[in-house]
């Protein structure tokens, strides 16, 4: 090595850091021929670190795939300039941990609460799976398909309040045990009037005390979590026999109370797709497929900034843990991040960043508090989960296929969550686990 | 092995390099032999015997008359005899080039002669010379006739070669060519290719259009004939000639419902009013008018009222053939038709259902026989009529203008339009399509747009003229659909060809500027099933969403 590297040409590097091993602000020479795992060993051994720890490079917002000769030559880059490469701790290898097979399509999988996955399907099901794939409840809450499901707080030890919004133009609130001893029955606690549209999403706040529903009618509804005593929306006159039998059946037992709104958040000119609290709860943030993302004050509910983008319809969106930016898909088959304060009510905003995607992406996940606010996870209809970092936009950092087995055509995901270390997909073949992200680092970093 | 040269070849050589006489013994010089005059060859005897005549020394005497002229002259002095040279004297020169060039392009340089190939050589390889039957037909034919005027001969040296006998008249034929050449300059067309191309925008300044397959939505058996989206956009429903009708997210692509009909569905169409919602599916003279599921409390009412009233509007004065079959609104679900029309039988199975723009009129075509096939019923009336007694030609296609009481008929070969208000015939389109399969109007109402399974797309523009203001010949086998977007410039269009052809449409209010058409986009990605295609498009209101129905059993979302 040493007999080759003294005739090699080599590039003036300086290295950066975001994570926890920074390196001393110092210049190296490179040799050209070096790739990832080398200039990784490097900083290993330049920190000594007693347990390894790998990193990827970025290069200008690029992550070095090549080696460094090769990228310098494709982008043009003299050999005496200095490059200044960022480095981040790279991501393990996903590894499939389990499949939770449903019957029908899974609309929505949340592993917020740890060791359980709430999956919500199109058969009008909630269900509860524990980590080793037992099927722990399955609660009928709807009898239309559900679309979103979110845990709202706690209930007691073994009990979690569960919203669910679905296609019958409500959204319900159920109690749902969670204890796999003594499974209590789950049950419809009240049920949520105001939306003449099929609901589209379904979100709570940190604190559990507020729910919001978006809707393809354009109207997101604000709801807080008491259940009312009785009715405060009266029943709608039975059109039909059917209604009416549904009606008495649930009369039978604890008839889910109706409540109304707190209030309705009015602006969008078209189908709302989502609508999501900001950490402190004071804000909210929703996207639809009138190409913009707006802001709202949620205790006056008024849109206080709006951003318009160019014929983007978008289908999900997501706040990342910084809180001043909003990452939102689009069916324009890019994820787009937004400055949250540089919103212009009349002129069109441009993205920061714009992820491309090969097919639509139809979810967004990003981690959790703690970890890299970096990464988010997306969801496609090509049936590929993709790991990216914001500061490389050009190419995901990884990238898996669910449901292998399926046909090309079959394989779109509707919905992805991350917990640390647990990315859940759920979508038209069921639902199934990865393990993705810091893996074996995990321990490390929390403490 | 060298060979020493001898004195004698040496001098050869010395000799060949200097150009000299190669012959050591040849001289050049020689004395002149004097065979015949000369010194001692002094003739003797004179060659003729005549005596010398006088005027051999008599002087001249007309050389002296001619003398004393000049000396009078010179006497007289009309004669200078050195005359002293003026400027004028001088040769004169000018400048040939210093002209100004004249106006008229030079003349045109003389035809150039043929030439010669290896026919007319002297010594012409083997193959050019003829046969004797070749000669002998050569020499029959008509000189005028002839192929070549000369026949190939062959000679072993230049030498051999005689006389040209043809020398003169082909002189002659060269100075014919020569005087009877054109004297026209044939001026060449100074045009840049590109500069004929007409400027259109480029598609990427004319987004948003459907560039890519989204999702896609399957029917197990059976072609995908018709699609049609929900009016706000949400649910698309698709029919399949299985019988199967399903209703699915635009979004998501999931089949929420799904309906089972006997024979096959010829058409599905969602009413595009916005206070009702259902949707109607033609199946074998039928029409089965459904409600989906999970509708709004207030709406499902308001459409079973419209549907299925409870007080009946009062029968037509001639029983009609066409009967009208509802449950009752509390008995009906969203299972089974709340309404069903019955064609008459023979009516065979509806290709086409049209609505009115207000949602209250439908007009239905069917191949069947009898009164073109085309019905058109009232929903509030519960009553259909045939509103043509016959028509010439089978009729393929029928539209409701959007703004005015017209109504677009479109037989194998002409559109018509009718003013149903007035009940008569305002205008015959002549496409020049030997038979329309699908046509649409432009949703200002100005504009329609007619095409044919001969593969041509002509684009009228219904205040201008009754023949195509454009023909837009762009698939490559017949077009099966056409659809225009309610509310972007876009319209697009399906073929057996697989593909489907997105186009930008922008039309002006100003009557002087002719309307837009820019080629933006070819979606392929249906598979032709037994020469079938792209059965059926749709746009996605408020979206520039494409929704396709083809005869692989795929329904495909394309999204921008």
């Amino acid at each position: 090595m040493a007999s080759t590297s003294s005739s090699e040409v080599s590039h003036p590097v300086v290295f950066s850091t975001q994570t926890q091993y920074p390196l001393p602000t110092q210049k190296f020479m490179i040799p050209a021929s070096w790739r990832r795992y080398q200039l990784s060993q490097l900083v290993n051994k330049a920190l000594s670190l007693t347990k390894p720890v790998p990193f990827d490079f970025l290069v200008r917002g690029e992550i070095l795939r090549t080696t460094l000769g090769e990228w310098c030559a494709e982008h043009g880059v003299e050999e005496e300039e200095t490059l200044e490469i960022e480095y981040i701790e790279s991501v393990m290898p996903p590894q499939r941990m389990t499949s939770l097979p449903h019957e029908d399509w899974v609309s929505s999988i949340s592993c917020q609460e740890s060791g359980l996955f709430l999956t919500a399907s199109y058969d009008g099901n909630v269900r509860l799976f524990d980590y080793s794939q037992t099927l722990l409840q399955t609660v009928p809450v709807h009898s239309a398909a559900i679309t979103s499901a979110t845990y709202v707080k706690k209930n007691g030890e073994n009990t979690r309040l569960v919203a669910t919004a679905s296609h019958d133009l409500t959204a319900r609130l159920a109690e749902i045990s969670v204890s796999p001893v003594d499974p209590s029955p789950s049950r419809v606690v009240a049920s949520l009037h105001l939306h003449t549209g099929p609901l589209t999403g379904i979100s709570a706040n940190t604190s559990g005390s507020q729910l919001l529903t978006s809707s393809a009618d354009g109207l997101i509804g604000l709801w807080d979590t008491s259940i009312p005593k009785s009715d405060e929306v009266p029943l709608d006159d039975a059109p039909s026999e059917r209604k009416k039998r549904r009606k008495l059946d649930e009369g039978q037992e604890a008839r889910p109370k109706r409540k109304a709104p707190v209030a309705v958040l009015k602006s969008h000119t078209a189908r709302v797709s989502k609508a999501l609290f900001t950490r402190d709860g004071k804000s909210a943030v929703s996207a639809g497929f009138d190409s913009t993302v707006r802001t709202w004050d949620v205790e006056n509910g008024v849109c206080t900034s709006t951003i318009t983008a160019a014929a983007k319809p978008f289908v999900d969106i997501a706040l990342p843990h910084s809180g001043n930016t909003v990452l939102a898909a689009s069916t324009d088959r890019t994820v787009s991040q937004y400055d949250l304060r540089a919103a212009e009510s009349s002129a069109v905003t441009a993205a920061i960043t714009s992820l491309p995607h090969p097919a639509t992406p139809s979810c967004i996940a990003v981690p959790s508090a703690g970890s890299s606010e970096h990464q988010l996870v997306t969801g496609a209809y090509d049936g590929v989960v993709r790991l990216w970092d914001l500061r490389s936009a050009k190419s995901a950092v990884t990238s898996f296929k669910v449901w292998d087995a399926r046909p090309a055509s079959g394989r779109k995901i509707l919905s992805v969550d991350w917990a640390p270390g647990v990315v859940g997909i759920g979508g038209e073949g069921g639902v199934e686990v990865w393990r993705v992200g810091e893996g074996d680092r995990l321990p490390a970093q929390t403490s | 092995m060298d060979k020493p040269l001898t004195a004698e070849e040496l001098d050869l050589i010395r000799r060949l390099q200097e150009g000299e006489n190669p012959d050591a013994g040849y001289d050049p010089y020689e004395p002149t032999v004097e065979w015949f005059t000369g010194k001692g060859k002094e003739e003797i005897m004179p060659l003729s015997a005549a005596p010398e005549p006088k005027r051999r020394w008599v002087p001249s005497k007309w050389e002296k008359q001619k003398v004393m002229k000049i000396v009078r002259a010179i006497r007289q002095g009309r004669i200078v005899p050195n005359k002293p040279k003026t400027a004028s004297d001088k040769p004169q020169f000018y400048n040939v080039w210093g002209e100004e060039p004249a106006n008229q392009p030079p003349p045109p340089p003389a035809p150039k002669p043929r030439l010669p190939t290896h026919a007319e050589s002297y010594n012409p390889p083997e193959e050019y010379l003829p046969t004797e039957e070749e000669k002998k037909q050569w020499e029959e034919t008509e000189k005028e006739d002839r192929e070549r005027e000369f026949l190939p001969q062959k000679y072993s040296a230049l030498r051999l070669v005689p006389a040209y006998n043809q020398f003169i008249q082909e002189r002659f034929q060269r100075q014919l060519d020569l005087y009877l050449a054109p004297r026209v300059t044939r001026t060449k067309l100074q045009i840049d290719p590109n500069s004929l191309i007409p400027k259109l925008p480029s598609p990427s300044s004319l987004k948003p259009f459907p560039v890519y397959k989204s999702l896609e939505v399957a029917h197990d058996k059976g072609r995908t004939r018709s699609v049609s989206i929900s009016p706000d956009g949400t649910w698309a429903a698709s029919g399949d000639e299985n019988g199967v009708v399903n209703m699915w997210e635009v979004v998501v692509g999931k089949v929420v419902k799904s309906w089972k009909f006997k024979g096959k569905v010829g058409a599905v169409e969602w009413c595009p009013r916005t206070d009702v919602c259902f949707l109607v599916v033609a199946t074998e003279e039928q029409l089965h008018f459904l409600i989906p599921p999970n509708l709004p409390t207030s709406i499902l009412v308001a459409t079973q009222a419209v549907l299925a009233p409870s007080q009946l509007p009062p029968a037509p004065a001639t029983p009609s053939p066409v009967k009208w079959q509802s449950t009752s609104a509390a008995a009906s679900t969203s299972d089974s038709a709340i309404l069903i029309i019955s064609l008459p039988s023979n009516s065979g199975l509806p290709r086409q259902v049209a609505w009115h723009r207000r949602g209250d009129y439908l007009a239905t075509v069917a191949s069947g026989e009898g009164q073109g096939g085309v019905w058109i019923h009232q929903i509030s009336r519960r009553h259909s009529q045939a509103p043509f007694k016959k028509v010439k030609g089978t009729v393929q296609s029928v539209l409701f203008h959007p703004t005015k009481p017209h109504f677009f008929v479109a037989t194998q070969r002409y559109v018509r339009i009718y003013n149903l208000a007035e009940q008569k015939l305002l205008k015959t389109l002549q496409p020049g399509i030997r038979w329309i399969s699908s046509m649409d109007v432009h949703p200002l109402g100005d504009h329609l747009i007619v095409g044919g399974y001969d593969r041509k797309l002509c684009w009228f523009d219904l205040e201008l003229s009754d023949k195509p203001y454009k023909i837009l010949r762009y698939h490559s086998r017949a077009i099966r659909s056409l659809h225009f977007h309610p509310t972007y410039p876009l319209f697009a269009s399906s073929s057996d060809d697989g593909s489907i052809q997105v186009f930008h449409a922008r039309v002006y209010n100003d009557l002087m500027t002719d309307p837009l058409i820019v080629p933006l986009k070819i979606l392929r990605g249906h598979q032709v099933r037994e020469g079938l295609g792209v059965l059926q498009i749709k746009w996605v209101p408020k979206q520039s969403w494409l929704v396709s129905a083809g005869a692989d059993g795929q329904v495909a979302v394309w999204c921008s």
